[in-house]
């Protein structure tokens, strides 16, 4: 195992949420089995009281969690300075068999996390608080790819061996690479970039006719297509470099980190989004989100399409 | 207006003990009614009065005040309840003792935000009606018991509330003080007010503006 502080803060944290998650779900399961507000019983009092005490530990552990997803991936890029042929975190990830599904997996359970911690405000918006058993619900599905999540990422920590040589990100992501990954690059780039702009027409469609289901769904295949697209062409204009297409290594300082601005704006963008297609909402709340999904969707279009507009105007070429 | 339904309220100290406060009581008091919940100390008058002011929650029944179930309230809209519904006059007052007169009046309205002449408004008829207008900018502790006390009511109407609760208001009163409360709370039924009183002082029984008095004994309305 690999033991950097970064890891061990990990690691501790980890144990933490762990015991407190365990906890939270076996009230989540009485809560979401027994739940009836209408009743005046002793039972119910007793679930009420052990409802928000519940709530407030998953709150807690969704509110550290979602933003060290962030400090996962520093974390990555910190050990590749450590095994020999790592550039960046996407040679950490490649490291040992876990490594790729466990960053999928915590994409999904990101967004997860934080669905359940916009339903909670929600509910405690109302006094009847009608999603209660819907987000006890939730935590009782996501508790099982958050303790995955956690076992995995010891797994792969352990796994990690600093003597071994591990491939680059410039072998990884590359048209020539073996790997599922290489698949993407056989889309031809005019019809990624018609695909990339196309679906973001229709989100800024969706948003002025205010349909919040298709507006939801529009974002759904917008992470997907923005992080293709972010692969195959943006990133090599962060680059300057038509090789490389790495998605880890703006994130370091030599890209003055900007691979933070362009993920947060993304996934906020969309995320919000998810929040107006399937949280029944008041309007205020509702019109509040669409906004913000539609700014950040926007600062993201605007961010990343600055990259090779800039390159061009510079160089009067494309890459 | 408040309606307390098969309320039953036990503290659990520890597995070993546990003390029934409220045992499967009812009891309906109507709006503009004063009530005074009489009965020994421990017999439940303070508890029956956090429940209606949802300071606490039952153990099991239903506590409702205008057709509201506030025993089922989550934490946050509890404390608007009582922000918007009910004025607390405690045994000890529950004063800031460092701050003046004029802030401890303002406190409930605080969360509020109010505008500058609105509460400017509230606080000069407040004080005036509770003639403690000439003490504004005294501090709290250096007050009398009496002064405390009128404090203490002022700031308990100046949201004007449905409700006023008074939880042995007299305790630390001396007589000549304690007749002086009475009267005001004979102007605060006039106002018409729904008001309920706990305490086990014989000066508030068989007041003529009474409307009911209601015996308290082990948990138990008699």
């Amino acid at each position: 195992m690999i033991l950097m502080p970064e890891v061990l803060t990990i690691l501790i944290l980890n144990a933490i949420f762990a015991l407190f998650a365990i906890i939270a779900f076996v009230l989540s399961i009485k809560i979401f089995l027994k739940w009836d507000l209408s009743s005046t019983s002793k039972s119910q009092y007793k679930l009420e009281k052990q409802s928000f005490l519940t709530a407030t530990i998953i709150k807690y552990i969704f509110v550290i969690k979602v933003p060290l997803f962030l400090f996962f991936i520093f974390t990555l890029d910190k050990i590749s300075t450590v095994l020999t042929g790592a550039m960046c975190a996407a040679g950490v990830v490649d490291a040992t068999q876990y490594g790729t599904y466990l960053l999928i997996l915590k994409i999904i359970n990101i967004y997860m996390f934080a669905f359940w911690l916009v339903l909670h405000s929600v509910d405690m918006k109302y006094e009847n608080q009608p999603f209660t058993k819907t987000k006890f619900g939730l935590f009782i599905l996501a508790f099982f790819p958050f303790i995955i999540e956690l076992i995995i990422e010891v797994v792969m920590f352990s796994a990690i061996d600093v003597s071994k040589m591990v491939s680059c990100c410039g072998t990884l992501y590359s048209s020539s690479s073996t790997s599922y990954i290489s698949n993407i690059f056989s889309i031809e780039t005019p019809l990624l970039l018609s695909m990339f702009y196309g679906n973001f027409f229709l989100i800024v469609l969706f948003y002025f006719f205010k349909n919040r289901y298709l507006y939801a769904v529009a974002n759904i295949f917008f992470v997907i297509i923005s992080l293709i697209s972010l692969i195959v062409f943006f990133g090599t204009y962060i680059y300057e470099l038509p090789t490389h297409h790495c998605p880890f290594c703006f994130l370091q300082k030599d890209y003055f980190y900007v691979g933070y601005i362009i993920y947060i704006f993304l996934f906020i963008g969309t995320f919000r989004a998810l929040i107006v297609g399937f949280v029944e909402l008041y309007p205020k709340d509702k019109d509040k989100n669409y906004k913000i999904s539609m700014l950040f969707n926007f600062l993201y279009v605007i961010l990343v399409s600055a990259y090779p507009a800039i390159y061009y105007i510079k160089n009067g070429v494309w890459l | 207006m408040i309606n307390l339904k098969n309320v039953t309220k036990s503290y659990e100290i520890n597995k070993n003990n546990k003390v029934t406060a409220l045992d499967n009581i009812n009891l309906n008091i109507k709006e503009g009614e004063l009530v005074v919940l009489k009965g020994a100390s421990g017999s439940g008058k303070s508890t029956i009065l956090s429940l209606i002011a949802a300071l606490s929650k039952p153990t099991s029944g239903e506590v409702m005040v205008d057709e509201k179930q506030i025993s089922k309230l989550p934490d946050n809209f509890a404390s608007i309840y009582r922000r918007d519904n009910i004025g607390f006059i405690f045994q000890k007052y529950n004063l800031i003792p460092t701050l003046s007169v004029k802030e401890n009046i303002l406190l409930p309205l605080v969360p509020l935000n109010p505008d500058e002449e609105d509460v400017k408004e509230k606080l000069d008829a407040v004080m005036q009606r509770f003639n403690i207008s000439h003490k504004e900018d005294a501090i709290v502790r250096n007050l009398s018991g009496g002064e405390q006390q009128r404090v203490a009511i002022a700031r308990a109407n100046v949201n004007n509330p449905k409700i006023i609760i008074a939880d042995e208001p007299t305790a630390n009163l001396d007589e000549k003080l304690s007749i002086h409360f009475v009267e005001i709370l004979r102007e605060l039924k006039a106002s018409n007010k729904t008001i309920v009183v706990a305490t086990h002082d014989p000066i508030f029984f068989d007041l003529d503006f009474v409307d009911r008095e209601i015996k308290v004994h082990n948990g138990k309305i008699l």
